[in-house]
């Protein structure tokens, strides 16, 4: 069944594809990452309206599918206005997605932090945005690297979603190829490796800065 | 928006939440089979158990919908896409509930199998008395999430022609140009979906909630 001419003769146009894919994730987490930090700061300094709207929008986005945000920015935005690529709205579902998640991660860690600190931070005399940068922040951001890392890992299979609107990341390219060539097991079973690759790197990546980066 | 459309969309939300019971009931079952696997003490059926978690987790799902859909056809497996798609969704929620599975077992405190040891309870009713019932409710707040997720997985099938919530609203959508209408209602149809699921997880807490449970005090 599998032949292995076959991937000698169409692993090289894989390439491009995985490029994509890599590119699309890893601006997406860092996009989802600001954003997230953001949802976060609103929550914690926006007074009870503000962590109700942040609760509202975590709430809409946790149940509700990713294809849904996807689908409305990209059939949505040129109807006002605003023809963007594919890459760039899909992109953004996915920012907007994630970065929810990201900030229930971040509030979840942000229970660990001694309160004392922050009594501490206001004797000596620190404001609420500075408190923020430089205590709350740094300790959240290396409490959460664990969940930050399952997190990234459930965006990079999400990129696959992209395919739906004809970004040629992995999944359309593995689609293309099978309907070149028919070759379905070939087609897929190099791409569902590929993404393991993937997800396997992304995930030593993330325990080895869990090790590195560490207090005390 | 007009009845004819609204009608349509709540069938297919119908369509969607029928496709999510019948993956989590058959992913349950074969969760618990797995599970069985991850505790064997056969090496190589261990091994499968981790191979088998890995991939499905290390692979989006639609990939493995594809090559399912491309697949079962190669083999003469004339499935239609709904049976196709209970199928992916299966395989794909019986790896997360058989890890959620396996980490209740893993949570049950150890006194709980010393005493059972002690006292010599035969393997059937450790299962049915013991093992049982303290995963169930170690289990149930993570399998609860996975039944979300598996609601909100659904939408993934629409990409293998499996005509649901997604599939229904992308039509209407390509028809009538009323995106935003068209996608905040399926939203909403979702939302719905899914916090109803949470809120009958959370009431079977409620229920199975023992006093003195967690191995404080037995």
């Amino acid at each position: 069944m599998l032949q292995l001419n076959w991937f000698r003769t169409y692993g090289a146009t894989y390439l491009d594809a995985l490029g994509w894919t890599a590119v699309t994730a890893l601006a997406a987490s860092a996009g989802a990452l600001v954003w997230g930090c953001a949802l976060f700061l609103l929550r914690l300094t926006g007074g009870r309206w503000g962590a109700r709207g942040v609760d509202a929008y975590v709430q809409a986005f946790r149940n509700t599918p990713v294809l849904l945000p996807i689908y409305l920015i990209y059939f949505g935005f040129p109807l006002i206005g605003l023809p963007w690529p594919a890459v760039v709205c899909g992109g953004l579902a996915l920012v907007l997605q994630n970065g929810a998640y990201i900030s229930e991660i971040l509030r979840g860690s942000y229970q660990a932090i001694d309160r004392v600190q922050f009594d501490a931070a206001k004797s000596i005399g620190l404001g609420p945005w500075h408190t923020f940068r430089k205590i709350t922040l740094p300790q959240v951001l290396v409490y959460s690297i664990p969940s930050l890392g399952n997190q990234v890992v459930l965006l990079l299979k999400d990129t696959s979603l992209l395919s739906a609107i004809s970004v040629t990341e992995l999944t359309m390219q593995a689609k293309l190829l099978t309907e070149q060539t028919g070759a379905a097991y070939e087609a897929f079973i190099v791409v569902a490796a590929l993404y393991l690759v993937l997800v396997s790197g992304t995930e030593v990546f993330f325990r080895v800065a869990h090790r590195t980066v560490r207090w005390r | 928006m007009n009845t004819p459309t609204l009608t349509l969309l709540l069938q297919a939300a119908g369509v969607s939440l029928l496709l999510a019971l019948a993956a989590i009931a058959a992913g349950t079952v074969a969760a618990a089979l797995l599970t069985a696997l991850a505790f064997s003490r056969l090496r190589p059926l261990r091994f499968f158990y981790r191979l088998y978690v890995y991939v499905v987790r290390g692979t989006p799902l639609l990939v493995l919908a594809l090559l399912i859909f491309y697949a079962l056809p190669a083999l003469d497996l004339r499935a239609g896409p709904y049976l196709a798609g209970v199928l992916v969704l299966t395989v794909y929620v019986a790896a997360l509930f058989a890890e959620v599975f396996r980490g209740g077992v893993l949570a049950i405190p150890r006194p709980q199998w010393e005493s059972a040891k002690s006292l010599g309870v035969p393997p059937g009713p450790l299962l049915r008395k013991i093992v049982g019932p303290l995963v169930l409710r170690y289990a149930l707040p993570p399998y609860v999430n996975v039944c979300v997720m598996t609601v909100k997985a659904t939408s993934v099938l629409s990409i293998i022609s499996v005509w649901e919530l997604t599939l229904a609203s992308r039509e209407i959508i390509e028809r009538t140009l009323a995106v935003f209408t068209v996608l905040s209602v399926a939203g909403v149809l979702y939302f719905i979906m899914c916090l109803g699921i949470d809120r009958i997880g959370r009431r079977l807490e409620r229920r199975l909630a023992l006093r003195g449970f967690a191995g404080e005090r037995v």
